[in-house]
């Protein structure tokens, strides 16, 4: 089996005090980390490998950064490491990363492509579906179980509801990755120091053939053109107090609810 | 055979000398509830071929981290290390990680903290203090680096240890300082769970942290920090500073009459050595003065005490592991508590704070004893 | 004139309520852009469907082929793009659903149109279309303008009101040539495994998110749930570090629940999460980040650590209780 894995380095956002600055947040207090996403579908490369053999692509489009989260693939179990970076890729959306990403990987002669379902900064949900149509080959996103067998992929989509979709389809293939397909190893400190040896092959979009008109703002169909903080349409009452108190006020007004 | 970082086990810890005598298993309260039994560690340690022999160990990972074995064996040995070294195989494969560990692992990575918070709001506890703390971060300088601990950061109840310290100290006029949001973690439980990596990382990012604001003397309010920075730190990088527990400071501060306390406790006090001021230092009885120092305190020891006290079960990384089935050893000991008479159990370390707290309520006694830091004690008969 | 597209999704035997929430964004996205609304139905045997739909559109397009009996991306592709490129609609509208995330972007990359997916807000500004769409985990709105004069745009679900169907839409029959796929295959659907509890019974529920910290934790909070009367629930990331098992997930992909109380416990308020339990009776949130969204989904809200609060909360309330 030859997988092809896209990883995305972004900030981790959940305790920050997000501050806007143009067209983007102030990033450099943020601690980042591995797409939440992306860790799961290197996780389902690696299992997939260890049962069928084959050899792991860990890819990303980033800046020198972005070699962070490809070594901590390679540490997973990948085996070699692309990285695709040019000045003009700022300002691309998702469908623009899709299409760098296609003109790397269907240089590579893949069984599989992986990639998280969608990513925690943007939240698109784009790139494994567009990519799958870029590249020509069948999809399945939201994918809450894998099974490759006989040159066929056995994907569980995850739906509203509790509710799966159960289907088939031909490799190669593109799978989009749900979190909670499987449980991700740990990566240790160590091991990253290990993969560091593993070879990152530094790609310019010149070497995927492609302009810097193709990708960025230019290359993009989608532009954002301002940021702000969501209006607040409703507020909860506050209970204040220390905890006793606070904890009274809120059993007292359960009561007057009716919910006691 | 089984290696770190290309060492034999045999070479690395000695393990040749061992004698395969048991008294390491003899002392180990786990080892009461768990499987883990160390002589067998040692042997395992000493003839097997790969990690795979350490895989199916599932009691590896209930060690404490007590350090009785060590302090019990008669060749010097450190079986305790050889477990760590053990966890170390695990870890560098990401096999058979406990999932907790591994939160609390990659929790660290990313935001220097075992507790999953944000490296940003590492100086929370500040937020309901009223006195003055110097941040040497924003361009103060201080004597003194106050060295907080992510679990006096971050733990809603230890932030109250946390601000405790800053009371006394301030009222003490010690002239100190924090390193504010740039504090990260001391490494101790990151050792412990086998993260060796990540150890040797924040022994260098905090080398360097330190010698960046020209760290000289350090004061610790957790015993594992303390024993981090004292005795482990050297075996990776040179060490400039001295480090002291807060108790071992605050005992100097006394014996100088710098520290004045009036107001009458009037309690039953006994302590709880923690391990890692105990067993792994033999720092026994500074914390013993501090308390009797506090005006209206009735000391008395429990049955096992000093080197004889029991582990509480907070070190090893038991913080974020389950561990093993059984009655929890802090609970026995909330009992030997009551057994004394004791109204307060005094403790000097945050892990036995929380361990403690909760085994006070599993064991029925919440209406009869409470759980205080010494410094805790100490802020309220200022 | 010209025509918004408003796919319609449904899935065994009922429209799903994101298609009448689109049905609604359309009406006044038609009125902005002069456009009519028509409601595109793809099924077999969905003349029900078709009715219901002309009350809210003003055309229904059907496409009726037993093929099209499950959903299956590929061929839902297919259709759509002949459909799309014979019509020309102006805007396209697909629910940003498990169905919609597996469809529009492949069929907006073989189309060449703009996507813009997972949106919250649509306003046309001369002539042409902005979107609003949540990045950062919701921390920031983002304001997207779409190239060209063609889109295509996904949308949340639940984040546009269900408007009265007072149309009564013409319903017009395709005939289109669906040729096999034979790539890809529906199997079948499959339920998560049920546990001991159903959720969706509870009149009390506790739900409990990622800062319950460790799963040595969930005790504590069970007992407060015991006190209540009511039963323990939480948000997807304690189902996928295996805390709790999946039955017991509140939120879009989980179950949606409308107990009398629902206690939201150190849960930040992801939009999936609150799609779930927005429509409970009495809301509390007890949250240590007082900007946290779930704020702005309850009725009442203690600003404090949930460990703090929970033991004191079980006291009060069994002293309530009697």
């Amino acid at each position: 089996m030859e997988i092809v894995v896209c990883v995305k380095r972004v900030p981790d956002t959940s305790e920050a005090d997000v501050v806007i600055t143009g067209k983007d947040i102030k990033k450099d207090d943020l601690a980042f980390e591995i797409n939440e996403w992306d860790n799961y579908a290197v996780e389902e490369a690696v299992q997939i490998k260890e049962k069928l053999g084959g050899n792991i692509t860990v890819i990303s489009v980033g800046d020198e950064e972005a070699k962070e989260v490809i070594r901590r693939g390679l540490a997973m179990g990948g085996d070699t490491g692309i990285r695709i970076d040019h000045p003009a890729l700022a300002g691309s959306d998702s469908m623009a990363i899709a299409k760098t990403l296609a003109a790397a990987i269907k240089d590579i002669d893949y069984d599989l492509v992986l990639t998280g379902a969608q990513a925690g900064d943007l939240g698109a949900g784009i790139v494994p579906v567009a990519l799958a149509e870029m590249l020509g080959v069948p999809h399945a996103t939201l994918a809450v179980g894998l099974d490759i067998e006989d040159g066929k992929a056995k994907v569980k989509r995850e739906l509203e509801g509790g509710l799966m979709e159960v289907l088939e389809m031909d490799l190669p293939a593109v799978v989009g990755v749900q979190t909670g397909i499987n449980e991700p190893r740990y990566v240790s400190i160590m091991g990253i120091r290990k993969a560091s040896k593993k070879e990152i092959k530094l790609l310019d979009i010149s070497d995927l053939g492609l302009l810097p008109k193709d990708v960025g703002e230019e290359g993009s169909l989608t532009v954002i053109e301002e940021l702000s903080v969501p209006p607040v349409t409703k507020v909860a009452e506050i209970l204040e107090g220390d905890p006793a108190e606070a904890a009274s006020k809120l059993a007292e007004i359960m009561k007057e609810k009716g919910v006691l | 055979m089984m290696e770190i970082a290309g060492e034999p086990f045999a070479q690395k810890f000695d393990l040749y000398t061992c004698m395969q005598c048991g008294k390491c298993t003899g002392g180990c309260t786990v080892s009461l509830k768990s499987p883990l039994n160390v002589r067998r560690m040692m042997r395992t340690a000493l003839v097997s071929e790969s990690s795979d022999a350490v895989l199916g160990l599932k009691e590896l990972w209930d060690c404490t981290s007590c350090g009785t074995c060590t302090s019990r064996c008669p060749r010097s040995l450190d079986p305790a290390e050889v477990i760590f070294g053990m966890r170390s195989l695990l870890i560098e494969e990401g096999r058979g990680v406990p999932k907790t560990i591994m939160e609390a692992l990659e929790s660290t990575v990313k935001n220097g903290n075992p507790w999953g918070r944000s490296k940003m709001k590492r100086t929370e506890w500040l937020q309901d203090f009223e006195g003055e703390v110097k941040d040497l971060t924003g361009g103060a300088t201080a004597e003194l680096l106050a060295f907080i601990g992510c679990t006096p950061s971050y733990d809603p109840r230890v932030q109250d240890v946390a601000r405790a310290f800053a009371t006394v100290f301030n009222a003490a006029g010690v002239d100190y300082g924090i390193l504010g949001n740039e504090e990260s973690c001391c490494g101790s439980e990151m050792h412990a769970m086998g993260e060796e990596g990540l150890f040797e990382m924040l022994v260098e990012e905090n080398i360097e942290l330190f010698g960046g604001f020209e760290v000289k003397d350090m004061v610790t309010i957790s015993p594992h920090c303390y024993n981090a920075f004292s005795n482990k730190y050297s075996e990776y990088a040179d060490v400039n500073f001295g480090v002291k527990h807060y108790t071992q400071f605050l005992a100097e501060l006394i014996d100088k009459d710098g520290l004045e306390l009036s107001k009458e406790l009037g309690k039953v006090v006994t302590y709880h050595d923690p391990c890692y001021l105990g067993k792994h230092n033999s720092i026994y009885d500074e914390p013993r003065k501090v308390i009797e120092a506090i005006p209206g305190v009735t000391f008395v020891e429990m049955e096992r005490s000093r080197e004889r006290s029991l582990c509480c079960e907070g070190g090893g990384g038991m913080m974020w592991n389950e561990g093993a089935e059984g009655e929890r050893t802090a609970v026995v000991r909330v009992r030997d508590a009551a057994e004394q008479g004791a109204e307060i159990i005094a403790v000097a370390c945050p892990f036995c704070m929380l361990t403690l707290e909760d085994a006070v309520k599993t064991a029925g006694y919440d209406d009869q004893i409470i759980v205080k830091d010494i410094l805790e004690l100490l802020a309220e008969s200022l | 004139m010209a025509e918004i597209f408003v796919l319609a999704e449904h899935r065994e035997g009922e429209l799903r309520e994101i298609t009448f929430e689109m049905l609604g964004a359309a009406k006044y996205l038609g009125k902005d852009m002069g456009a009519t609304v028509t409601a595109v139905l793809l099924g077999h045997d969905v003349d029900t469907y078709a009715e219901k739909l002309g009350s809210y559109a003003d055309t229904v397009l059907v496409v009726d082929d037993p093929k099209l009996d499950y959903f299956n991306a590929e061929i839902y592709q297919k259709v759509l793009s002949k459909l799309i490129s014979d019509k020309n609609p102006v805007v396209t509208l697909i629910g940003h659903t498990a169905f919609g995330m597996d469809l529009a972007p492949a069929l907006a990359v073989e189309l060449g149109l703009p996507l813009a997916t997972d949106c919250i807000g649509l306003e046309v500004d001369g002539g042409k279309l902005f979107v609003t769409r949540q990045i950062y985990s919701g921390k920031v709105n983002a304001k997207v303008s779409l190239k060209g004069d063609q889109y295509m745009v996904t949308i949340r679900s639940a984040a546009f009101p269900v408007e009265e169907g007072t149309l009564s839409g013409e319903i017009v029959k395709e005939a289109v040539a669906i040729e096999d796929v034979p790539y890809r295959k529906f199997i079948g659907y499959e339920e998560a495994p049920a546990g001991e509890v159903d959720i969706t019974q509870a009149d009390y529920i506790i739900g409990i998110g990622r800062a319950i910290g460790d799963p040595e934790n969930i005790p504590m909070v069970e007992e407060l749930a015991e006190a209540l009367g009511g039963v323990l629930a939480c948000s997807r990331p304690v189902v996928d570090k295996n805390w709790l098992p999946k039955d017991r997930q509140v939120g879009s992909s989980g179950k949606i629940v409308k107990p009398k109380l629902y206690l939201a416990l150190g849960i930040s308020g992801a939009f999936q999460h609150v799609a779930g339990m927005k429509d409970s009776g009495l809301i509390v949130a007890i949250n240590k980040d007082p900007k946290a969204p779930i704020f702005n989904v309850a009725d009442y809200g203690i600003v404090n650590d949930l460990f703090k609060i929970v033991p004191v909360l079980k006291e009060k309330i069994t002293e309530l209780k009697g």
